[in-house]
């Protein structure tokens, strides 16, 4: 039997190979973690998909994979040797026999090296006329993704994987604008050079097309967070003893919560396709997190629904696991709005970019004490003020409904009733 | 005294159904044609001693078998009376329609036929002894189709018209009291069928252990039963050890698990299996290679180890089938006008006309099990088909070979009356790639034998009409 790069998730389709956790010649368990991938947001562990004795290991530390990619060979217990067809001439390169045909998803057949092998040793199943088109064009059928009914390929697929080897995109990267060369720093001094994880990589994508496709446009405000900072300072005993910790970022997802239901428009992606706006029901909040190997975003979800202690312990879990990077690629995924806190670090006003296709995204400071005249005439009070800053996608979002935002926002905050806190 | 060659692009050898389409395809791309052919008749061994007058005689004959059945339906028949050289006559019309009609064709487009036997005198040059005396093809190009005829070993070969082969039992010279039977592939069978029809007391012998091996035994039973029923004796793991000529009969010594037997008989059918023509055409003189069993090996293209000749039907071996030549002829053809055209995952359709038919395409059950490869199997049973029972033909079944993780139909197989009509449908399937649902959700029109194949698609969503299946549900 093979291992091969399952499909991760939307996007995920190639990673590094980060550690291989067999040998050939081990035994292996049903789902025992073969090899570990970094893969755009997280370290994915790809586990056996049966007991056995490992023949062969086809990749090594560092080495690039896409998704179909054989990974680990091994003969399954019991089983023997299965009768892989050897000789089939759909098998080349010596890839032995079993790879998740049905599995195979439709898709363009940009996604690389794509190899159809069937388990019964057949060659991929197509009508005769599609056979003889490739015949006649000197295409091998088993690098072409069927998209019908058990994978057969259809005449469309045939072209669009034609059309594709035309354009060159078949299996080069994705076509990217060319960059003017580098100078040569060393002329200027010594220099060192550290590789741009795919991790990095995937964060620089994702930045560059969120600002390239978004018209972006920040919104900046100090909260008074004089009263949550007393609350949290209240009750964060109480809280810890049920092993959470009450912090400002857990009452403030509370209170965004409550802004994002009054202003649904900040909870929406637009589908320029439909031309329609989506608006979540739901309110799942993105966290970015900062990380040794760069920033990831982990979803805490049903934010309106679940109690403050709930969201305290549900983000101490999540912050662990994608430090640690052991985050299943899930839990990156379908948030409807994100926060990006700084406050733990320090930090005022800055401009987040959104996390496409969400409509906003909320960067937060750090709370300072500043005076500050709560009435006309009064003398100043010292009151605790947290720089916030509303990057949001001025398409669906106009600058009087960003202002209100943050008016609603300073609103809840100021009243954030104790009750919610209380345990 | 040197005769000058007459120049041509393609020769073909042989006017069967593999070299006729040849010669036919090759015209039809403009090329000039010469088919030489020994017999008088073009048509090959399917057209004249094959294919086309055993199931003249399948058909004549089965009119009887079903009149034998009609009693317990309430309508009866007097005895009937056979007039063989009716029959003969009949049957040789046909041939004699085909025949004509296939020189016709050759006539309209210019493909000149020669008749007489061809001999190689080099890789490019074909002697051919024609009535009006020696002529000289150079060829650019030669196709060898020049079949196969049936397999009769020495020790049987007495000269003695009562041993027949396939060839000399469709002549239908009589009606053996007593015929023997050598083998019970499907020639032995048919021709069984036939002659048990007309009236002879039939033995068969097989020396395997089963009628029609090497085909799954669920798709042989139905015909075993009948031949059960219609045959005086089967008999397998029997060898024939010698025959002798006793008088007006055939003396046969047989054994059956080291039982040695002597029997009387008044005619033998020898039905062992065919072998190619290869003798006496000058192969020798080309570059042409041949396997142990005197087949002429070719690649995938049809190409020979000459580089001026190809090879197509019978005499490559294989499944000798007129269709498989037919398309084989068109692999060498195309190849020969420089297409990229290969004999290569092509599924083959086969049909014993016993009675049940016997057909299949694709993988078979066995096959699968031989190469290891994991299937699932849906079958219906033809007890559940309305149209069946209106036809008092409950004895089949259908089934489907499926990849259990596409779905995708590789194999079918079919007995049951009619089933040689039914198996096109399942070619069509596998050759389109065709999963299990796309034939469960194509519309087969009620009560016909054709909805068996969808209703096995349905059982193998465990949803099928009508029988309940023993599998849940599966994927909605």
């Amino acid at each position: 039997m093979d291992i091969r790069l399952p499909q991760l998730a939307e996007g995920a389709d190639s990673g590094t190979v980060v550690s291989i956790l067999v040998a050939e010649g081990a035994q292996i368990q049903k789902d025992q973690t073969v090899i570990e991938l970094e893969n755009q947001k997280a370290v994915a562990p790809i586990p056996s998909p049966a007991a056995g004795t490992v023949t062969k290991v086809h990749v090594k530390v560092g080495d690039s994979v896409t998704v179909g990619q054989l990974l680990v060979s091994f003969t399954e217990e019991g089983a023997g040797a299965p009768a892989a067809p050897a000789a089939s001439p759909a098998a080349p390169q010596g890839q032995a026999a079993q790879a998740p045909a049905a599995a195979a998803p439709a898709a363009a057949p940009a996604s690389g090296e794509y190899r159809y092998v069937s388990k019964s040793g057949l060659p991929p199943p197509a009508s005769p006329t599609v056979r003889k088109m490739a015949r006649d064009l000197g295409i091998d059928l088993t690098r072409v993704r069927g998209s019908s009914d058990g994978g057969r390929i259809t005449t469309e697929d045939l072209r669009t994987y034609i059309t594709a080897l035309q354009s060159g995109g078949a299996f080069a990267a994705p076509a990217a604008v060319k960059k003017p060369a580098l100078p040569d720093f060393k002329k200027w001094g010594s220099v060192a050079r550290k590789p741009f994880s795919p991790l990095r990589r995937a964060i620089a994508r994702a930045m560059v097309d969120s600002w390239t496709t978004i018209p972006h446009v920040t919104q900046f405000d100090d909260l008074d967070v004089t009263h949550l900072q007393e609350l949290v300072a209240k009750h964060l005993p109480a809280y810890e003893k049920q092993g959470a910790r009450l912090t400002l970022t857990v009452i403030l997802l509370k209170v965004l919560a409550a802004v994002l239901k009054k202003y649904p428009v900040f909870n929406s992606s637009l589908d320029e396709t439909a031309n329609e706006l989506v608006i979540k029901e739901y309110i799942h909040i993105g966290i970015a997190v900062d990380t040794e190997g760069g920033l990831i975003v982990p979803v805490l979800r049903d934010i309106d629904k679940k109690s403050l202690l709930q969201i305290a312990k549900d983000l101490k879990s999540l912050a662990e696991q994608t430090r640690g990077r052991t985050i299943p690629n899930e839990e990156l995924q379908g948030g409807s709005f994100t926060i990006s806190n700084q406050g733990g670090i320090g930090g005022g006003h800055f401009t987040p970019i959104i996390h496409a296709p969400e409509a906003a995204i909320l960067g937060v400071g750090r709370a300072k004490q500043q005076p500050v005249y709560l009435k006309d005439g009064s003398a100043p009070a010292p009151r605790w003020m947290l720089p916030v800053s509303l990057s949001y996608d001025h398409r669906i979002i106009d600058g009087a409904d960003a202002a209100r935002f943050m008016v609603e926002l300073a609103a809840v905050a100021k009243n954030f009733s104790e009750n919610e806190v209380k345990l | 005294m040197p005769i000058e060659p007459i120049q041509t692009e393609i020769v073909v050898l042989g006017a069967g159904p593999g070299g006729y389409a040849a010669a036919f395809y090759a015209a039809d791309r403009g090329k000039k044609v010469i088919l030489v052919e020994q017999d008088e008749r073009l048509g090959g061994v399917c057209l004249n001693a094959g294919c086309i007058p055993s199931k003249a005689l399948l058909h004549a004959t089965e009119l009887i078998r079903e009149s034998d059945e009609s009693a317990k339906r309430g309508i009866t028949f007097a005895k009937p009376e056979i007039k063989l050289d009716h029959l003969r006559a009949w049957k040789d019309s046909i041939l004699q329609k085909l025949s004509a009609g296939v020189r016709g064709l050759a006539d309209r487009r210019g493909v000149v036929v020669l008749h007489g036997r061809g001999h190689f005198e080099d890789s490019q040059t074909l002697r051919v002894e024609t009535a009006d005396g020696q002529q000289f093809i150079r060829y650019q190009t030669a196709i060898l189709a020049v079949g196969s005829k049936p397999v009769i070993p020495p020790a049987f070969d007495l000269g003695n018209k009562r041993i027949m082969t396939s060839t000399e039992a469709l002549e239908l010279e009589e009606i053996p009291e007593n015929l023997l039977v050598v083998g019970g592939g499907y020639i032995g069978m048919e021709l069984s069928t036939v002659y048990a029809t007309l009236g002879s007391k039939v033995v068969l012998m097989e020396a395997m252990g089963s009628i029609l091996s090497g085909m799954d035994a669920d798709l042989t039973r139905p015909v075993l039963q009948y031949a059960e029923k219609a045959f005086k004796e089967i008999r397998v793991g029997t060898r024939v050890l010698k025959m002798s000529t006793s008088g007006k009969q055939i003396k046969v010594i047989s054994e059956t698990a080291g039982q040695k037997k002597e029997e009387l008989y008044d005619g033998v059918l020898v039905a062992v299996g065919r072998s190619p023509n290869c003798a006496d055409l000058g192969l020798q003189h080309t570059k042409v290679q041949r396997d142990e069993k005197g087949f002429v090996k070719v690649n995938e293209k049809q190409q020979t180890a000459d580089p001026f000749i190809y090879a197509i039907g019978d005499v490559v071996g294989g499944a000798m089938l007129a269709h498989k030549a037919s398309k084989e002829a068109r692999v060498a053809v195309e190849v020969i006008a420089g297409e990229s055209s290969a004999f290569k995952d092509i599924v083959i359709p086969a049909v014993v006309f016993t009675d049940p038919e016997v057909a299949w395409c694709g993988l078979t059950e066995n096959e699968a099990s031989a190469k290891n490869i994991t299937v699932e199997v849906a079958r219906f049973s033809w007890a559940a088909s309305g149209r069946a029972l209106t036809l008092d033909r409950v004895d089949g079944m259908t089934k489907l070979i499926i990849e259990p993780e596409t779905e995708r139909v590789l194999g079918v197989g079919i007995v049951g009356h009619g089933a040689g009509e039914l198996i096109s449908e399942g070619v069509v399937a596998v050759e389109m790639g065709a999963t299990a649902r796309d034939i469960a959700e194509s519309i087969h029109p009620h009560p016909t034998l054709s909805e068996t194949l969808m209703e096995a698609a349905e059982a193998f969503y465990g949803k099928a009409t009508h029988t309940i299946s023993r599998r849940k549900g599966k994927n909605g």
